[in-house]
């Protein structure tokens, strides 16, 4: 078997397609880490500086009252940006990068409203006059050149040998069939992997170089199991790739056809099931939405507010009393608009999840979604972001509360200012949000995927092999 | 002599496995995405609708003229199924109003699209053609010539009194005829599910759109043949050319119009500019404030806040700038809405209504000088930076087919700006509404107790795509540069091939 695979391996080595695939990779790797050194110490600098505008807003909110910091919250949260991000892309231009916990609603009357939660609808790409490109990230050059490179090696491995009639040759050797096709492979494996390799060593070479790219331990084991689902979505390739060629007796016929089936698979049944499924019970629109939103208001007004307004404040326990209602009024109203904004988001959620559960029909995108997990980009990524806002949040939330049960001359009704501790905060103790990445969390986001590949790769294997097996030389 | 050739060339063409397969996935694939693009078109046409209907109710509901926002929208284009272009990414609601003049910037989105869903690249009929169609015409040229290099029949050819331009002019013209019928069927296909689907209506101006796609389709076809002609003859040998070709496909369609960009350092906005323009529209607004401030103080109410202590409580009151320093926006926004007046609040109603009166047209004029300023300025920092990256991509002839579809098809951004064009257009007839009906003077203004607006009165806002002759001015230079390239590639071929020995 190493026989054949070094037969094989010089062979590629000395062709022309090793050669073009080789510069292509290259050329294609260099950009990729030219841009992401250009580009990254400028999200990492916007990240920090909108960190520490949160943080000064916390620190100016909390100089100023309890309440202050109560009612306008705390500022805009940031999503860390991945130094992983050459990898994959995931689709990062289409997921906001922040999310708004800030007042912006006005009040009614005196009654000021409190912040609430918000998903920013809009992404940026909505003001984008820019042509729509890819970027080239490893997804990319993996996902399709790596793949169409692996049709190329494999398209006349068998056809190409029974078309020169050195197949018939082989055979009359004493040599198992299942040793001739996992020869080939193997040698397919490596004269690409050869050229990949040198390709992410460049990569990694000028990436590592740079001062302000730092690259931990944890992002090269990651870097590591991207290696590794790049060679097994090769695999897939190539043993597709063998599979037609076994069966095909034209070597220019089996390309036509691999490439067809590369075509159908890769470029088009990702975007095709994206769309067909994304029409399904899509989320509301945003004028329904706004439509909702007043209208919860209005409710909420006519069933609360006016009491506010007309409660008399002669008495002591009637101002309290007033006071109450205000407060009723403002955390209703906030705890409302907050749910929307989370039906609207879940909705949002749950189409996308169901659009990415169809598109892993494509191997492509599976090899996507993994590469994602791992370089901590795109949808799960922006999920784990939101979970962590959430959970700030709340963290925010009860530090109020209890900050609020300290002090002896506060109402402790929340909402309003007269209810409130009126109190300077320390600003080291209010809690800060930091984005984190783990991952544990990953590795189960990616299980199916990485399962699905390998299932993937196992039955064409397989399939190459029956095949092989079966057909007449 | 030259009918034989094509017809034995054609003969040769048509009897093939890859032109079976072309056919197949080039329909299949064809129908396949048109019926999902007419859906997406239809549900996006619906949520115009339902969009046209809520904003026209949402007017109805506004109880004065300030707070009133005149939303209009931006149907969806139906070529767009064609070439998607900035059909569904750029924003499609915009509001009218005489505080500022529109721009692409400032416009929304109706509809219900999953902000999320922008990850998944819409795939649309051109760009079948410009991957699978380019591909076919590669694999049907990579033998035309190599093939009989190697088997020895182009001697063989030779021999009889054949010149060697009508050998390639032959192969050339059959191997185009058998590319054409399955780039005809599918979208003969694509225009008939068109025209069985009741929410589409095509006009003429519409078919001959689609004629230009045609057009342009066979040209870009042509290119990509005669580059598989140009590597099967420099070549001659089929292996080699098939994967020259190949590599030459991944690299022109995949790889060279997403990495160009990122190759390139992105053209950075003037910064400078923006932010002098900025400042210069700041200064404006706040000269208007001044303004705003200074005849409030000579008013007969010295000391009275602008709306005049007649507001009951609730209701919005504060005016405020609303600005935005990427995009240049600029304005003042005073929306009142009061429901119901002090009982004593009547004897300063006139005194409020001269206030507006004045305030409403200086917003007006204020707003048009600040646009001398924006319009420029806009162009500067956001149009001219993407126009250097189209320059880029339409190196290659993919880049150029897209454009000039996108031209054709009338969803290329200046087909998106018209609308914006056509909204500031609005804009001036809705502000000269108001100056003829004296709506700034008026009541209905800021209170909606006695009377509310007559919003039925204004005038009605109705977009209609250019005509025709626009969409093919755009669409012409890069449809000749496409044929310029068929002319020099076909020349080279001549050339190459007339010097070579058999």
């Amino acid at each position: 078997m190493w026989h054949i695979a070094k037969r094989e391996l010089y062979d590629n080595l000395n062709s022309l397609r090793f050669a073009l695939a080789t510069i292509l990779l290259l050329a294609l790797m260099l950009t990729n880490a030219v841009v992401h050194l250009r580009e990254h110490p400028k999200r990492v600098r916007a990240y920090r500086a909108n960190v520490t505008a949160h943080q000064n807003h916390l620190a100016s909110k909390a100089n100023e009252s309890l309440y202050e910091l109560a009612e306008k919250g705390p500022g805009f949260l940031n999503k860390k940006p991945s130094v992983l991000r050459f990898c994959a892309e995931g689709g990062e231009p289409f997921l906001p990068g922040y999310v708004i916990a800030l007042y912006g609603r006005g009040g009614r009357g005196d009654l000021k409203y409190f912040w609430t939660l918000e998903y920013p609808s809009v992404t940026p790409n909505l003001r984008n006059i820019s042509p729509d490109v890819t970027k080239i990230d490893w997804g990319f050059i993996i996902g399709y050149v790596l793949s169409l490179a692996a049709l190329l090696f494999t398209f006349d491995a068998l056809s190409g040998e029974r078309e020169r009639g050195t197949l018939r040759l082989m055979l009359a050797n004493s040599v198992p069939r299942h040793t001739v096709l996992m020869g080939k492979f193997l040698g397919a494996l490596i004269s690409i992997n050869i050229s990949f390799v040198l390709a992410v060593l460049i990569n990694l070479l000028v990436l590592s170089t740079a001062n302000d790219v730092h690259l931990s331990t944890e992002a090269w084991g990651r870097l590591a199991i991207i290696f590794l689902i790049a060679l097994l979505y090769t695999s897939l390739f190539l043993a597709l790739g063998l599979l037609v060629s076994s069966r095909v007796q034209r070597s220019a016929v089996s390309l036509v056809t691999l490439l067809l089936i590369w075509i159908v698979f890769v470029v088009f049944t990702p975007n095709t099931l994206a769309s067909i499924v994304g029409g399904f019970s899509p989320p509301m629109s945003s004028d329904e939405f706004q439509e909702r939103s007043s209208q919860l208001e209005d409710e909420l007004q006519r069933e609360l507010l006016w009491k506010y307004f007309v409660h008399p404040e002669d008495t002591r326990e009637d101002s309290i009393k007033k006071i109450q209602l205000g407060g009723e009024y403002v955390t209703k109203d906030a705890a409302q608009q907050e749910r929307l904004h989370e039906t609207l988001l879940k909705q949002q959620i749950s189409q996308m999840s169901r659009v990415r559960a169809v598109t892993r029909f494509s191997p492509v995108t599976i090899a996507q979604h993994l590469l994602e997990a791992f370089a901590g980009t795109g949808f799960e990524r922006h999920l784990q972001f939101l979970e962590n806002v959430q959970s700030y949040v709340r963290q925010f939330r009860e530090f109020i509360v209890d900050t609020d049960k300290v002090d002896p001359e506060s109402l402790h009704i929340f909402g309003i200012r007269a209810g409130m501790s009126q109190k300077p905060v320390a600003s080291e103790a209010i809690p800060k949000f930091e984005d984190t990445l783990s991952l544990s969390k990953d590795f189960n986001t990616a299980a199916v995927d990485l399962l699905l590949l390998t299932l993937f790769v196992i039955v064409l294997l397989s399939g190459a092999y029956l095949a092989f097996v079966r057909v007449e030389v | 002599m030259l009918t034989t050739l094509i017809r034995r060339e054609l003969l040769d063409n048509l009897m093939t496995f890859r032109f079976a397969a072309a056919v197949l996935i080039m329909l299949l694939l064809g129908v396949a995405n048109t019926v999902v693009l007419i859906k997406d078109y239809e549900q996006r046409l619906a949520d115009y609708n339902t969009a046209l209907k809520t904003h026209r109710q949402q007017l109805q509901e506004d109880i004065t003229y300030s707070s009133g926002e005149l939303k209009i929208d931006r149907p969806p284009n139906p070529l767009s199924i064609f070439n998607v272009g900035f059909d569904k990414r750029l924003g499609n609601k915009v509001i009218v109003s005489h505080r500022y003049v529109p721009t692409l910037w400032d416009a929304d989105k109706h509809g219900s699209t999953n902000s999320f869903m922008g990850m998944f690249a819409a795939i649309d009929v051109v760009f079948i053609f410009e991957a699978i169609l380019s591909l076919l015409a590669l694999i049907f040229a990579y033998d035309a010539l190599a093939g009989e290099y190697e088997r020895g029949t182009l001697r063989l050819v030779l021999t009889q009194s054949v010149r060697r331009g009508s050998i390639l002019l032959a192969k050339y013209i059959s191997a185009m005829l058998c590319l054409l019928v399955p780039l005809l069927m599918s979208l003969l296909l694509a225009v008939i599910l068109l025209t069985t689907s009741t929410a589409i209506s095509l006009n003429t101006d519409d078919f001959l759109r689609i004629g230009g796609i045609i057009l342009t389709s066979v040209v870009y076809l042509s290119v990509f043949y005669l580059i598989g002609m140009l590597i099967s003859v420099a070549t001659r040998r089929t292996s080699t050319a098939l994967m020259l070709s190949m590599f030459v496909w991944g690299f022109l369609v995949l790889i060279y119009p997403n990495m160009i960009l990122a190759a390139i350092p992105r053209p950075e906005a003037p910064k400078a500019r923006a932010v002098s323009a900025y400042n210069q529209i700041k200064q404006i607004w706040e000269e208007f404030d001044r303004e705003r401030e200074q005849f409030l103080k000579n008013d007969a109410f010295p000391g009275e806040n602008s709306h005049f202590n007649m507001m009951q409580s609730g209701g919005y009151s504060s005016g405020y700038f609303d600005r935005n320093s990427s995009t240049l926006k600029y304005f003042y926004l005073k929306p009142l809405d009061m429901e119901q007046l002090k009982e004593d609040a009547e004897s300063r109603v006139p005194h409020a209504q001269n206030y507006y009166g004045f305030l409403g047209p200086r917003i007006t004029d204020t707003a048009e000088k600040t646009w001398l300023i924006r319009k420029p300025a806009l162009e500067a920092i956001l149009v001219q930076p993407t126009n250097v990256e189209r320059v880029w991509l339409k190196l290659s002839p993919v880049g150029l087919y897209d454009a000039a579809t996108q031209a054709w098809a009338g969803t290329d951004l200046k087909g998106i700006r018209d609308f914006f064009e056509a909204a500031r257009v609005y804009r001036r007839q809705v502000v000269d509404h108001f100056y003829n009906t004296k709506v700034f003077e008026s009541r209905q203004w800021f209170a909606g107790d006695k009377g509310t607006p007559e919003w039925d009165k204004l005038p009605q806002f109705n977009f209609q795509r250019l005509e025709v002759d626009t969409n093919a001015k755009r669409a012409l230079p890069d449809v000749c540069l496409l044929l310029m390239i068929n002319g020099v590639l076909f020349m080279l071929i001549f050339l190459i091939f007339v010097k070579s020995e058999v």
